[in-house]
């Protein structure tokens, strides 16, 4: 039945934004996990991808986490010389995650969220019509 | 005589499962609203006024005939007897995707109000056979 695939499309949809959701506050929770040593490299920002898969066996497009990529651009540099990281100038590595993006993909989940939130509700609504059908 | 003869009883049937493909259609787009290169699908306008159709009151669907027993049916091909339709799209993001959540939230609520309308037709309309019948 149809709308019991829209179902389960739209959970597909929640569950790919929970994990973006995840890998978001993993970036937050690490913003200023700094090396334990000075040659080593802190907290490198993650990245989800999405990526829309055929099931077969319901003939549908559901949507997956893709593989998690890693932000390549450089980190920011903090002059603390006292910290046990810091090279000879003086200067700590800090992780390339900048909240204010991590925050505008927060808000971004959330609308996608809330939207697949929506899709399920109004299925509902068209089912319940459907078995009203019989109480007539 | 069966239910399914019954002009505007398989009319309404149509339209139901009109309704539903529409649904599942517009659940892959909101699912897929952050997928690179994805573009929103729709269905076309269900049109009754085509003569044969309205002759029966169904949509015959389309589909590959299978030649030999030892070919595996096509996906996606046999399923879906209506029409699709690409929409016209305004606004494509960066990363190719072009869904856009307010509109799909529109469409999911006009095709909630269509499914209404058609279910509580259809219960007007068994109510008036079982009027007929003296039932009531």
């Amino acid at each position: 039945m149809d709308l019991l695939k829209t179902l389960t499309i739209a959970a597909s949809g929640l569950r790919a934004q929970a994990g973006r959701m995840r890998i978001i506050s993993e970036n937050i929770a690490n913003a200023d996990s700094t090396p334990q040593n000075p040659g080593a490299d802190p907290y490198r920002r993650k990245i989800p991808t999405f990526r829309s898969e055929l099931d077969r066996s319901l003939d549908t497009q559901l949507v997956e986490l893709g593989k998690v990529q890693t932000d390549g651009s450089s980190f920011r540099m903090k002059y603390e010389p006292g910290h046990p990281a810091a090279d000879s100038n003086g200067n700590v590595k800090y992780p390339n995650v900048n909240p204010l993006i991590e925050m505008t993909d927060m808000r971004d989940a959330q609308r996608s969220y809330e939207a697949n939130i929506n899709v399920i509700s109004a299925t509902r609504r068209m089912l319940q019509r459907t078995i009203d059908i019989l109480k007539a | 005589m069966a239910f399914a003869d019954i002009p505007i009883l398989s009319m309404l049937r149509t339209r139901l499962d009109w309704s539903q493909a529409r649904q599942r259609v517009l659940a892959e787009n909101v699912a897929n609203s952050d997928t690179p290169r994805f573009r929103a699908h729709d269905l076309a306008p269900l049109k009754f006024d085509d003569s044969p159709l309205a002759a029966s009151g169904g949509v015959t669907p389309v589909s590959l005939s299978r030649t030999d027993s030892g070919h595996i049916e096509g996906v996606g091909l046999s399923q879906s007897p209506f029409k699709n339709a690409n929409t016209r799209t305004f606004d494509v993001r960066p990363t190719g995707n072009a869904v856009n959540l307010e509109e799909e939230m529109m469409k999911v609520a006009a095709n909630q109000m269509d499914f209404q309308t058609a279910t509580a037709l259809y219960t007007r309309s068994l109510n008036l056979i079982k009027t007929a019948l003296g039932k009531r």
